[in-house]
């Protein structure tokens, strides 16, 4: 883990119109209302607390900066989880597609260097992204690393950033990779992973020292446990929103140009273009350590 | 009177001093760089943390039974519990209209120092307004109880109200035991 940014300048940085923030919008329709691309370290701490008096604005941020900066009270941690679980993606130049997105992007251009992951990899991806956020929470808020009853308690007032990033988990990472059945799929390759698997993947590679379980078997069983608790708020989701591979896909289309015979590859072109579990887990910190600032000055 | 020539060496003398000082200073300071810096340079870990050596703050979890019932029409939901802090959600009809919370100053003198210039009390505890939203008290000197409005309709009469609600004969009898380090 290393010393990464102030969480004033992380909070700053993040960008306004890239590729992220537009799928992100696209899935609105899932969660009606529940996002708006906060940006800005002052802006956020006006926007939560509804203060407009800079000494109290100016005390909050200095709390909320030295909270961060305590290594004790878990907060780099979960940002550092957040970072590295979606670092893992690809490397598709950001840069080069930076410059297209203003404009409605071409999806048939960028074929040649995109290939859909894996039925197996992607499952992987799916629950370590899920136990991340069980960890993330549980650094976040303060409970014990292995919550998962209080975890699944808390779903169900997840809201803004934090509901659309579980949102854009379903959608980007299981209905549209893995199909309508994704948490079928997903449970059924969770029980015939063994641990050496496991411990091949680039990502459970770097975040594995946060899973609670002691070794790679106990993690295995931590990680199906963790899918299994949380599957029925996750199929509730779908139900109750309609979701479907085509709805998504469909509000998708609104901004990237999607040919109807290369879907397969959009999952693998997501992952790649976008970086929704950090972008939403840098607000989703910044609100929680604001919260805290302003009620603790 | 100045001489011509002093007057040029003055010039040149100021004209080099300005480049100077603007090449040297900071590109735009923030106005969250000095906390950055405090919190994050290597120095004894008791000045990098944010609880002070002396004293330990309580355990989050401990203020939990402190918190206001609910009902009502009112919800309550925890969300934060760490050292020296517990904060929890007041719901109503499914919208957030405020923050309950309970801190340990000992992790933050300075918010304690605020009510030695209060007049006013809340249940016989030193009260204080911050800024717009805030009400707050101290119990025993050392655990503020704040309830912070995220709902223009919650008030401020409102969070007094809510304040009264708290446990706050309970929690200043918080055993002395959970007070030491």
């Amino acid at each position: 883990m290393s010393q990464a940014k102030p969480i004033f300048e992380l909070v700053d940085q993040l960008p306004t119109n890239n590729m992220t923030v537009y799928a992100l919008k696209a899935l609105d329709f899932v969660v009606p209302g529940q996002w708006q691309n906060l940006v800005g370290f002052d802006n956020t701490i006006r926007t939560i607390t509804g203060e407009t008096d800079e000494g109290v604005i100016q005390q909050v941020g200095e709390r909320a900066i030295q909270l961060y900066n305590d290594p004790s009270q878990g907060y780099q941690r979960a940002m550092w989880l957040y970072q590295t679980v979606n670092s893992a993606g690809g490397a598709l130049g950001a840069a080069a597609l930076a410059n297209k997105i203003s404009e409605r992007v071409s999806f048939l251009s960028f074929l040649d260097r995109v290939t859909p992951k894996a039925d197996k990899a992607q499952t992987i991806d799916l629950s370590l992204k899920l136990v991340t956020e069980l960890v993330a929470f549980c650094q976040i808020n303060g409970i014990p690393g292995d919550s998962i009853g209080d975890f699944v308690a808390s779903l169900g007032d997840y809201s803004g950033e934090s509901l659309m990033r579980m949102a854009a988990l379903v959608c980007f990472d299981g209905l549209i990779p893995l199909g309508p059945d994704f948490i079928l799929k997903t449970q059924s390759a969770l029980s015939q992973l063994n641990p050496g698997d496991l411990t091949q993947h680039p990502v459970f590679k770097q975040i594995g020292g946060l899973i609670p379980g002691g070794n790679p078997a106990g993690q295995l069983g931590f990680i199906n446990e963790s899918f299994a608790s949380t599957q029925g708020w996750m199929s509730n989701f779908v139900t109750s929103r309609n979701l479907t591979p085509d709805t998504v896909v469909s509000h998708l289309q609104n901004f990237i140009e999607i040919s109807n015979d290369k879907l397969d590859y959009l999952g693998a072109f997501l992952d790649m273009t976008t970086n929704y579990y950090e972008h939403t887990g840098v607000q989703t910190l910044a609100r929680r350590l604001i919260e805290r600032a302003v009620a603790e000055i | 009177m100045i001489f011509p020539r002093t007057r040029q060496i003055l010039a040149g003398l100021c004209l080099s001093l300005l480049l100077l000082t603007t090449a040297c200073a900071p590109e735009e300071p923030s106005r969250w760089d000095q906390v950055q810096q405090e919190t994050t340079q290597k120095q004894p870990a008791a000045q990098t943390k944010t609880t002070t050596a002396a004293t330990k703050p309580v355990s989050g979890d401990q203020f939990n039974k402190f918190f206001p019932q609910p009902g009502g029409g009112y919800e309550r939901v925890y969300t934060q519990e760490k050292a020296g802090f517990a904060e929890a959600k007041l719901k109503q009809g499914g919208k957030d209209v405020a923050m309950l919370a309970i801190s340990d100053t000992a992790s933050n003198p300075s918010a304690a120092a605020k009510y030695q210039q209060s007049s006013k009390t809340i249940a016989g505890y030193p009260a204080v307004e911050t800024g717009t939203t805030a009400t707050s008290v101290l119990v025993s000197d050392r655990y503020q109880v704040k309830v912070l409005s995220r709902d223009p309709g919650f008030t401020k009469s409102d969070r007094e109200a809510w304040l009264q609600k708290f446990d706050l004969d309970g929690l200043k009898n918080l055993p002395n035991t959970a007070q030491k380090s």
